[in-house]
């Protein structure tokens, strides 16, 4: 009977799961790019209003971590932290997951700008 | 679940659990990742041994097999920074084994397992957020919810086949 219970919220946790990462994966139709350390903003860039690609380092004591930016993506392309979890993730151009950095606490997350709701539109 | 072993067989026991974990940990390690969109996805066969000590030794020998597999495995793999992750992660879902190991029978042990790794993911993310300072890693939680289920499953029934192998050898 416990088992039933278990097996229950399992099934549970993965359907909400499998819903979320649905819905959240549609495409973002202002994205402005918010790139935070400590939780602290460090520049926010509206990515439909990029030109031309380029791309600047960010850096304090603990690393530096090289970021790229393109018309509606972006991506760290280069860091010399251990893991190179953040340049493995390449390019992300969604609400979807941020890019994260944890030895450098460096984080870039994608907001929608305002059209977060019809999310699964496009 | 069985007879408790004390003194240097239980020391003896509890070192050959801690050696054998260690070494599927840093073996898992030097595998590439099974994805990079989404970090930290992995199988993590170490915990076979979690579950299996959690329920044939007793929570408490499992959460020094567990505290030092975590330990050594930071200091082999030269990340230290790690630590703080698989330790909340790590602590988490050992709270849960604890729980399930009085509510499941020995026949569904495995199903403890996925509930384990949904747990430890958990925890690793809540520390993941008070490093970076941003409940928007809870993003991630989703991913890491099927990735656990699924890596869970597998480790899961892995530790029900060991648990019935090293019965029927004891026979």
């Amino acid at each position: 009977m416990k088992a039933k219970t278990i097996l229950l919220l399992l099934l549970a946790a993965a359907a909400l799961s499998a819903v979320y990462v649905l819905v959240r994966n549609g495409s973002t139709p202002s994205p402005v790019a918010r790139i935070t350390r400590d939780g602290v903003l460090v520049e926010e860039i509206n990515l439909n209003q990029v030109t031309k690609p380029y791309s600047f380092t960010l850096e304090d004591e603990s690393g530096t971590n090289t970021v790229q930016v393109e018309r509606g993506r972006i991506r760290v392309s280069g860091a010399n932290c251990p893991d190179q979890i953040c340049v493995g993730q390449g390019w992300i151009s969604n609400a979807g997951l941020p890019i994260v950095c944890l030895p450098h606490r460096l984080m870039i997350e994608i907001t929608g700008g305002g059209g977060e709701l019809d999310g699964a539109a496009g | 679940m069985e007879r408790p072993v004390k003194g240097a067989g239980r020391i003896t026991r509890l070192a050959l659990l801690t050696a054998i974990a260690l070494t599927i940990f840093l073996a898992e390690a030097q595998l590439d990742p099974l994805t990079t969109a989404v970090p930290g996805v992995k199988l993590g066969l170490a915990n076979i041994v979690t579950v299996y000590a959690v329920f044939v030794l007793g929570s408490g020998d499992a959460l020094l097999v567990l505290s030092a597999r975590i330990f050594l495995g930071a200091v082999f793999s030269g990340q230290m920074m790690t630590l703080i992750y698989s330790a909340a992660g790590g602590f988490l879902s050992w709270c849960v084994l604890c729980l399930l190991r009085k509510a499941l029978t020995k026949k569904q042990i495995w199903l403890a397992s996925p509930a384990a790794a949904i747990f430890h993911n958990t925890g690793q993310l809540l520390a993941a957020a008070a490093v970076l300072r941003s409940w928007a890693v809870m993003a991630y939680l989703p991913y890491l919810v099927l990735a656990a289920l699924l890596a869970g499953l597998f480790t899961g029934i892995a530790a029900q086949a060991l648990i019935r192998r090293l019965d029927r050898i004891r026979k």
